[in-house]
């Protein structure tokens, strides 16, 4: 079984729990890192890694408060994997926002409408 | 608002602030959030500078004090002129932290505030005990109450003489400036910092009315200090929380392209990157500046790219966004970045640029965003 990743809420970085056994996907917080792509790179390793045998159905939960433009762009390959893997298996992306927080929403929005998988809004 | 408005004066606080060793500003109204703010940001600083556990106790406290005062004097109505808002500055220099506040104050009652700035000068420490007992019996000082009893106080906390400064507004009020350098008792009181230390203070603050400034933030930046000014901007911006969320996002684009592209000159310390933060209004609209040196062979690509996102219509930044989005090329790549695209959209106004030269090798780039206060 792949071992669960598991990262901790820092004041610039967000938590992350990636965690087949319990069937838990989550990016949470807030996202704004000096070397986003250096803090991404586990995160993307590590669903390159899963989607070699993933679970028959996959819910990712996004709950982030705030995230810069580079994380933008590494929650886009984060979002292009899980595409891949919504080609043969079930995958939900689930993006909470937190109530009145419009730019979170239609962050959310943007990434639905440019990716082919699933997403579902829910206001935290 | 048109682009080629002109943003010298961001260059030109920087290198007043730069040369006077300020690092942080504040005009305004002082509330409870502004002054636990202030207080914060300077412990912070303090925290980081290695000084004495003494020294920062005393700087503290008198910190507390004065900013109290300040509180306590400032205008009592909210919409006040913004020439009568109060003002705070910090300055670090040779050692030993200067302490200026200003607000206003009645033209008639200057003369009696004068004598009692003087009488406290002439004092020595067990004389200023003695005098607070006094008038703190007759208690008979000011309808807000202590006025004599606060600048005693901190000219005790200090242990060095108080530099003032009356300079009339109009016929009914004056601007009153307070300057404090504390020192500890083992030190030699440097009492000279005279009254010529004030033009610069004087200068600056004409600039940040003229500009309706109310934050400056003096670099240098990093991850770490960004952060700091993050959380400071929190309880120190008005307004409803999608806006502070709004110039948050435009905050930390600006500066986290500071930190990316901004040029460090050899006699700057080369562990941060030098440059301003400025957040003000004008008219329904914040403003938020930055300034910050840039290589000169970068400036041609670097307005291609800032042209080029004020051109686009919304439409067109937005599918200008989400090509970006997904292209992963190296950030040195010569697209323009996902940063100053969501700059553009967020505000949803041109980004205004003016760029300096200083010499052949680099300029001061000056950048504004406005975002609309509904």
């Amino acid at each position: 079984m792949l071992e669960p990743l598991k990262i901790s809420a820092q004041e610039d970085t967000p938590s992350v729990v990636l965690d087949k056994e319990n069937q838990v996907f989550e990016i949470g917080h807030r996202s704004l890192p000096e070397n986003a792509i250096a803090f991404y790179e586990p995160i993307l390793n590590w669903l390159t890694e899963y989607s070699k045998d993933p679970l028959p159905k996959t819910i990712f939960n996004f709950k982030l408060e705030y995230f810069n433009t580079a994380s933008a762009k590494q929650l886009a390959k984060v979002l292009l994997l899980l595409q891949e893997l919504a080609k043969n298996h079930d995958v939900l992306i689930r993006w909470h926002y937190l109530k009145d927080d419009t730019d979170m929403h239609a962050s959310g929005i943007r990434f639905s409408k440019l990716l082919k998988v699933p997403f579902e809004f829910i206001e935290m | 608002m048109t682009d080629n408005l002109s943003l010298d004066f961001v260059k030109q606080l920087f290198f007043l602030m730069q040369d006077h060793h300020l690092g942080y500003i504040y005009k305004g109204i002082f509330t409870q959030e502004v002054t636990d703010t202030i207080l914060s940001l300077t412990e912070n600083k303090l925290e980081k500078q290695e000084e004495s556990s003494k020294l920062k106790k005393r700087v503290y406290n008198i910190l507390v004090e004065a900013l109290q005062n300040v509180t306590r004097h400032q205008a009592s109505d909210v919409k006040t002129d913004p020439q009568h808002d109060s003002l705070f500055l910090i300055q670090k220099m040779n050692n030993r932290y200067v302490i200026t506040t200003g607000n206003i104050a009645p033209t008639q009652n200057i003369p009696y505030l004068q004598s009692l700035i003087d009488k406290i000068n002439t004092l020595n420490k067990d004389e200023l005990k003695e005098y607070y007992k006094t008038i703190l019996e007759e208690g008979s000082i000011s309808d807000k109450g202590g006025a004599g009893l606060g600048l005693i106080d901190i000219a005790r906390k200090a242990g060095n003489k108080l530099i003032y400064k009356f300079v009339p507004l109009n016929g009914d009020l004056s601007y009153f400036y307070l300057c404090t350098v504390p020192v500890l008792e083992d030190d030699v009181p440097k009492g000279n910092v005279g009254i010529a230390e004030f033009h610069f203070v004087e200068k600056i603050h004409e600039i940040l009315n003229k500009e309706n400034l109310s934050i400056i933030n003096n670099g240098p930046f990093n991850q770490e200090s960004l952060l700091t000014l993050l959380n400071s901007l929190e309880g120190q911006m008005i307004g409803s929380i999608s806006h502070k969320k709004k110039v948050f996002y435009i905050v930390v684009e600006m500066l986290q392209n500071i930190i990316k592209h901004g040029y460090i000159p050899s006699e700057y310390d080369q562990h941060a990157v030098p440059g301003i933060f400025l957040l003000g209004f004008a008219g329904n609209f914040y403003r938020i500046l930055t300034g910050n040196f840039i290589e000169n062979e970068q400036l041609i690509s670097l307005k291609k790219k800032i042209d080029k996102v004020n051109e686009l219509t919304k439409e067109e930044i937005d599918d200008f966004y989400n090509e970006s989005l997904f292209n992963f090329e190296g950030s040195n790549s010569k697209k323009t970045g996902l940063g100053m695209i969501d700059i553009r959209l967020k505000s949803g106004f041109p980004v205004q640029y003016d760029i300096l030269p200083i010499n052949n090798h680099y300029s001061f780039l000056s950048l504004q965003s406005l975002i609309a206060v509904e």
